[in-house]
C-alpha cells in the first residue's frame, strides 16, 4: 500500500508524512519552488480550517497523501475524509438539501450528480473567482484544462461550479497471455469481441471469456458504452429516449450474450471489485470498465497479472467507435464561510503539478493537457503503463458521455440497470428494455420539466 | 441381567454422543463465521483470495489491523461509539426502568404500545426529518444527535424487557409496604428495584449492543468526528478489488468488544431472563 | 423532590381509593408519573419526524427542487407502482422466513441448552455471540463467504459433494441466502426468551406425565409447548418488526439485488429517499409501511395478551 507512487520525492508515504511533521514550520520538504514561483500569495488565508468531503478512490488517495503540502503551502489546515461512493453522496446530497453543509469543499461525479447539484444551485459559481488575480495563482492557467472537460462540467445555465478532476474513459482490457495461449487477437468489432469471448471461455479452468459489471445501477455504462457504438445516445439532449429501439436492444443483446453466457456465475451481483478481483486473479480474459484501475493491475502485491495487462481502447461498433465517458469535479459549497481558501484547495488540488502526479502515479486521467504532455516528455510511463497511456490517448478522441445529461441519471441507472441484471438470468432483452423505457418516460418528464 | 445392563449403558453412551452432536450442530454455524472471521483478518490478501481456501494462515499477520487503524482514527471512531452507545443505555435506564413498572403495575399496556412505536417505526424515516431539526439546533458536527437518536433503540428495548420483568414480580412484597405507608416511589426505590437487578442488567446489555450495532443513524447523522465504529467499517469497503483481509480486520474491531462482553454476561443475560419468568415459583 | 411529593399525594389518595373500592380500576393514574419521562422523550424524538413525514407525503418534493402540494398523489402512484407492491410481497415472504426460522431452531437450541451438560455457559455464550455482532460487520463477513467462485461456502459445499451454489448472487436463491443469515443471527435471541420461559416451568406435570409414561414428544406438546408459549408470543413480536423492517444485512450484502430480487419495502425506501431523492413519495411509503408494521405488531400483540403469562 506504502509503495512509492511519488517518483518525484522517492520517498514511501509514511516517511513522507514523518518528514512532513519533523519539518513544520520551517524549510519543508515540500511547498515546491514551482508553487510559490509566480508570487502568489498562498498564505494570505493561514490560520484557517477548511473541511473536505472526498468520494472514495484514487484521487482521494492521491489528495490525502499531498494533504501536507497544501497546509505548508497556505498555512491553512484541512480535515478531509473520504467516504464510498454511494453513501458520500447520499450524504453530501442531505446536507446541500438541509441548506448547511458541514464541508467546505465537495467531490462531484458529473454522471451522476451534476445537474442536482445545478438545480440546487448549491456549488458557488466560480467563474468570477478563476477571473480575479487576487483569489486565483496566476500559474492555474484555466485554458490548459481540456475543452471538453470543461463543457462537461459546465451547467446548462453556464455555471461553472466544479474543476473537473478526472475523466473516465472506458476500455477494454486483456489478458495477453491468455489470449496468447488460445491465438486470439484483440477484437476490432463488437462481433469479434463476442468471438474471442466464446473462445477463450473456459469455465472447466475457472477461466471466464469476458466480465463485467452486473449489478444493478452499476451495470448501465457497460451497456452504454455498446449503444454509443451503434451511433446514439441513451437519451438526446431534447429528451428523445433511444432505450428501446433496435441499437438498445442489439446492445442489449451483446450485454446479455457476454455476461450471461462468458462471465461467471454469479455476475449478476458483482460490482467493479469484484470484476476486479476476477481480472487480477487471471481468471477473466477481459474486462469492459473504466480507465482508472492501472494502477491495482500493475501492483505486484494485489496484482498476479502484472505485465500481462493488455489496455485496449474500445472496438467500433457498427456505426461508431465510442469511448464511453464519465468524470468527476470538485467544488465549493454555497454554504461555506471559507470560500476562498476553498478556492485555494481547489486550485492547488486541480494544479499542474497535482495532475501531472495524478496521471503519472496511474491514479485515472486528469483533465489538464500539460499533464499529458509532461507525463510524455518525462518518459516516466513506459512498458504497459505506456501502453495504458496510449489507450487513454486513443480514447480520448473518441470520448462521449456514457450517462445522460439529466436530473435522474441515479433512476435512470437504477431502471435500466435492473433490466439488464433481469436479461443476464434469460430474460429477452427486448422485452425488459421496452419495459424499462415506459418506466422511465413519466419520470423524465417529470424532472426534466421545471 | 448383565446383558441388559451393558445395552442400557450402551444406550446412554449413544444418547450422550448424539446430545453432544447435537450441540455442536447448534454452536458451530456461530463458531465458524467467527473463526473464518478471525482468519481472514489474519492472512494476507493473497491467501484471502486463494481457492480452495486457505483456513490457518501460513504466516499470520496484523497487517490488516495496522492497515485499518493507519488508514482512518478507528481509535477515535471507538470513543465515539463507547460515548454514544454508552450515554444513549444509561439515559434510557434512567427513564426507562421506572417506565417499564409503572406500565407493568398499572397494566396501562397502550402507554406501553406508545413507548413501542418508536421501536416499531422505520428508523429510515427518522433520518431526513431528523437531520433537518438537528441542523436547526444547531447540533450537527456533535455527538448530540447521534445519542438522541439511539435513545430510539434504546428505550423502548429497555421498557418492553422491564415490563416484562416486572410484571412476573410478585406483588405482595411492595403492597405490604405500601400498606406500612410507603410512597409508591420508595415501594419501587427499596424493593422492586433490587429485586429487578438481574432484569436491569439484561434490559442494560439489550440496549448496549442495539445501540452500539446501528449503523444507518451514523451513516447520515455522523461527520468526520463523529463517526461511529459501524459506518466506519463499512468505509473500509475499498474503491478497488475486493479487499477481505481489512474488512474482516475492522469487522472483528466492531464486534470483539460485544463479543467479549457477551461470554461474560452470558449467565447474567441468562438468569435475568429466567428470574423474569419465575413467577409464583 | 416535588415530583416525589406528588407521588406520596397520589399515593395517598390512591391506597384510599383502593380501600373503598377494594378494585384495581383506579390503579392507573398513581403510576402515570413513572411513564411520563418516557413517554414525553419519545414524544419529542419521534412526533417531529412523523409530522413532517405526514406533511412531506402529501407534498412532491425531490431534494434541489421547489415543492408543491400534491394532495393524496403520491398514494395514488403507490398503488400504481408495480415495484412497490413486489416489494411489500417480498417483504411478507421474507418475514415469514426470517420469523419462523428462528422460532423453530431457537426452540430447539433452548431444549438442549436447558438440559445440564459440561461447559454449558460457555458454549450457550458462544451460541449466542451472533445476536451481539454487528450487523454490518458480519454483513460483510458472510459476504465474503458467499462469493461464488472464491467464497469458504461454495468450497464447503463441494467439498462434501454438493453442488455450488451462488447464494446471494441469484434471484432465485437471494432472500434464502439472506434469511439464512437472519437466522443464523436471530436464533440465539428466540433461544434466550424461550430458555427464559423453560426455567420457569413447574415440574410437577412432567413427573405426573412420566408416571403416565408419556412420551417425550407428548410432554413437549402437551406441557412444555403450551407453557412457554407466551414466550413464545413474545419471540414471535419482536422478530416479526425486526424481519419487517429489516435493512442492514440486506443492505450490506446484496443492496437488495441482483436486480431487484431482495428488495424489501425497506430498501425500496432507502431508494426512494436516499438515491432519488424523492421525498414526497418516499414519505407516503414510510406511512404505508409503518401501518404495515403496525396492523403485524398489534395483531401479534393482542395474541400475546390472549396468551398471559399468568394463562
Amino acid at each position: 500500500m506504502d509503495g512509492d507512487r511519488s517518483s518525484k520525492s522517492g520517498l514511501t508515504r509514511r516517511s513522507v508524512l514523518r518528514a512532513g511533521a519533523a519539518a513544520l514550520g520551517t524549510n519543508s520538504i515540500f511547498a515546491p519552488a514551482v508553487f510559490a514561483q509566480s508570487g502568489f500569495d498562498w498564505k494570505r488565508l493561514k490560520g484557517q480550517h477548511l473541511e473536505v468531503s472526498l468520494t472514495l478512490g484514487p484521487r482521494a488517495d492521491l489528495w490525502q497523501k499531498y494533504e501536507k503540502e497544501f497546509e505548508e503551502l497556505t498555512g491553512i489546515s484541512v480535515g478531509s475524509e473520504k467516504v464510498p461512493e454511494q453513501q458520500h453522496r447520499q450524504k453530501v446530497a442531505i446536507e446541500f438539501a438541509s441548506g448547511n453543509t458541514s464541508f467546505d469543499v465537495a467531490t462531484v461525479s458529473y454522471h451522476v450528480q451534476k445537474q442536482l447539484y445545478g438545480r440546487g444551485k448549491w456549488l458557488v459559481d466560480l467563474r468570477d473567482m478563476i477571473k480575479d488575480p487576487k483569489l486565483t495563482n496566476p500559474d492555474f492557467d484555466f485554458g490548459d484544462f481540456a475543452r471538453g472537460a470543461i463543457d462537461y462540467a459546465t451547467q446548462k445555465d453556464g455555471r461553472l461550479d466544479t474543476i473537473p478532476i478526472n475523466l473516465d474513459y472506458w476500455i477494454l482490457y486483456w489478458n495477453k497471455e491468455l489470449f496468447q495461449q488460445k491465438g486470439v487477437a484483440y477484437p476490432r468489432s463488437f462481433p469479434e469481441i463476442i468471438e474471442a469471448a466464446r473462445t477463450l471461455n473456459d469455465p472447466k479452468n475457472g477461466i471466464s471469456g469476458f466480465i463485467s459489471r452486473g449489478l444493478k445501477n452499476a451495470n448501465v455504462p457497460v451497456w452504454t458504452s455498446f449503444l454509443l457504438g451503434y451511433g446514439v445516445d441513451p437519451i438526446d439532449p431534447d429528451l428523445t429516449m433511444h432505450t428501446d429501439g433496435t441499437e438498445a436492444i442489439e446492445a442489449g443483446k451483446i450485454y446479455q450474450t457476454l455476461n450471461k453466457e462468458f462471465a461467471p456465475p454469479g455476475v449478476a451481483g458483482f460490482n467493479w471489485n469484484e470484476c476486479q478481483t476476477s481480472f487480477v486473479l487471471g481468471k477473466s480474459a477481459m474486462w469492459l470498465d473504466g480507465i482508472g484501475f492501472a494502477l491495482p493491475l500493475e501492483d505486484p502485491a494485489k496484482s498476479k497479472v502484472v505485465g500481462k495487462v493488455g489496455y485496449g481502447v474500445m472496438p467500433p461498433g457498427p456505426k461508431a467507435q465510442r469511448s464511453a465517458l464519465f468524470g468527476d469535479g470538485v467544488g465549493i459549497s454555497t454554504s461555506s464561510k471559507k470560500k476562498e481558501a476553498a478556492w485555494l484547495y481547489v486550485q492547488w488540488a486541480t494544479s499542474k503539478e497535482m495532475n501531472q502526479r495524478h496521471l503519472e502515479g496511474l491514479y485515472g486521467a486528469p483533465a489538464r493537457a500539460s499533464a499529458y504532455a509532461a507525463v510524455k516528455a518525462s518518459g516516466k510511463l513506459t512498458g504497459p503503463k505506456a501502453e495504458w497511456l496510449d489507450a487513454m490517448a486513443g480514447s480520448i478522441k473518441i470520448a462521449r458521455a456514457g450517462l445522460p445529461d439529466i436530473v435522474a441519471v441515479t433512476e435512470f441507472r437504477d431502471t435500466f440497470g435492473v433490466a439488464l441484471t433481469n436479461t443476464i438470468s434469460g430474460a429477452d432483452p427486448a422485452t425488459e428494455l421496452k419495459k424499462a423505457t415506459e418506466a422511465f418516460k413519466p419520470v423524465l418528464a417529470k424532472t426534466e420539466k421545471a | 441381567m448383565v446383558g441388559v445392563r451393558a445395552r442400557r449403558r450402551l444406550r446412554r453412551l449413544a444418547g450422550r454422543a448424539g446430545f453432544a452432536f447435537a450441540v455442536l450442530v447448534m454452536i458451530s454455524p456461530a463458531l465458524m463465521v467467527f473463526l473464518w472471521m478471525i482468519s481472514l483478518s489474519l492472512k494476507t490478501e493473497i491467501e484471502n483470495i486463494a481457492y480452495p481456501p486457505v483456513f490457518v494462515p501460513e504466516t499470520p499477520t496484523l497487517d490488516n489491523f495496522r492497515h485499518v487503524f493507519e488508514a482512518s482514527p478507528f481509535g477515535r471512531y471507538i470513543v465515539n461509539s463507547l460515548i454514544v452507545t454508552g450515554s444513549a443505555t444509561l439515559f434510557a435506564l434512567a427513564i426507562g426502568v421506572p417506565a417499564g413498572y409503572g406500565i407493568a403495575k398499572a397494566k396501562a399496556y397502550r402507554l406501553a404500545v406508545l413507548v413501542l412505536i418508536a421501536r416499531i417505526t422505520p428508523n429510515l424515516s427518522y433520518l431526513i426529518p431528523l437531520f433537518i431539526l438537528f441542523q436547526f439546533l444547531g447540533l450537527t458536527g456533535t455527538l448530540w444527535p447521534l445519542v438522541m437518536t439511539h435513545l430510539v433503540i434504546t428505550v423502548p428495548i429497555v421498557v418492553w424487557v422491564m415490563i416484562g420483568f416486572f410484571e412476573t414480580l410478585h406483588p405482595d412484597l411492595e403492597e405490604a409496604a405500601l400498606i406500612d405507608g410507603a410512597t409508591l416511589w420508595q415501594a419501587f426505590r427499596y424493593i422492586a428495584l433490587p429485586l429487578a437487578r438481574p432484569g436491569i442488567v439484561v434490559a442494560a446489555i439489550l440496549a448496549f449492543i442495539f445501540s452500539w450495532n446501528n449503523f444507518i443513524f451514523g451513516v447520515v447523522l455522523a461527520g468526520r468526528e463523529t463517526r461511529t465504529l459501524p459506518v466506519a467499517v463499512y468505509n473500509v469497503l475499498t474503491f478497488e478489488q475486493i479487499s477481505w483481509g481489512p474488512l474482516a480486520a475492522a469487522a472483528l474491531v466492531v464486534t470483539l468488544p460485544v463479543l467479549i462482553l457477551t461470554i461474560f454476561v452470558q449467565r447474567e443475560i441468562l438468569t435475568g431472563l429466567t428470574a423474569g419468568g419465575i413467577k409464583g415459583g | 423532590m416535588s415530583a416525589q411529593a406528588a407521588l406520596v399525594d397520589t399515593r395517598r389518595s390512591h391506597a384510599l381509593w383502593r380501600r373503598v373500592s377494594g378494585g384495581a380500576a383506579a390503579r392507573g393514574r398513581p403510576y402515570a408519573l413513572f411513564v411520563l419521562p418516557a413517554l414525553v422523550l419519545m414524544a419529542a424524538v419521534i412526533v417531529f419526524p412523523w409530522l413532517f413525514t405526514g406533511f412531506m407525503s402529501l407534498h412532491e418534493w425531490k431534494l434541489s427542487q421547489a415543492r408543491s402540494f400534491a394532495g393524496l398523489d403520491n398514494y395514488l402512484r403507490l398503488l400504481g407502482d408495480e415495484r412497490f407492491q413486489w416489494a411489500a410481497l417480498r417483504t411478507l415472504y421474507y418475514a415469514a422466513l426470517a420469523v419462523v426460522a428462528p422460532l423453530v431452531l431457537g426452540t430447539v437450541a433452548a431444549l438442549i441448552f436447558h438440559r445440564r451438560f459440561p461447559f454449558r455457559g460457555f458454549l450457550r455464550g458462544v451460541f449466542i455471540l451472533p445476536m451481539m455482532a454487528t450487523p454490518v460487520a458480519v454483513g460483510l463477513v458472510w459476504t465474503m463467504m458467499f462469493h461464488p467462485q472464491l467464497g469458504v461456502l461454495n468450497y464447503l459445499l463441494t467439498s462434501i459433494g454438493l453442488p455450488a451454489s451462488l447464494w446471494v448472487y441469484d434471484p432465485g436463491t437471494v432472500i434464502p441466502s439472506l434469511v439464512m443469515v437472519e437466522t443464523w443471527q436471530w436464533t440465539p435471541l428466540v433461544m434466550l426468551i424461550v430458555l427464559g420461559g423453560l426455567a420457569a416451568l413447574p415440574t410437577e406435570p412432567y413427573e405426573s406425565a412420566q408416571l403416565d409414561g408419556a412420551s417425550a414428544w407428548a410432554m413437549f406438546r402437551h406441557i412444555t409447548f403450551p407453557l412457554v408459549l407466551p414466550f413464545l408470543m413474545v419471540a414471535a413480536i419482536i422478530r416479526t418488526i425486526d424481519a419487517v423492517k429489516s435493512f442492514d444485512i440486506i443492505f450490506v450484502i446484496s443492496q437488495g439485488g441482483p436486480g431487484t430480487a431482495s428488495e424489501t419495502l425497506n430498501l425500496f425506501l432507502y431508494l426512494q429517499a436516499f438515491a432519488f431523492y424523492d421525498v414526497g413519495y418516499a414519505s407516503a411509503v414510510v406511512a404505508v409501511f409503518f401501518a404495515l408494521i403496525v396492523t403485524l405488531s398489534l395483531t401479534l400483540l393482542y395474541l400475546r395478551q390472549r396468551t398471559q403469562w399468568s394463562a
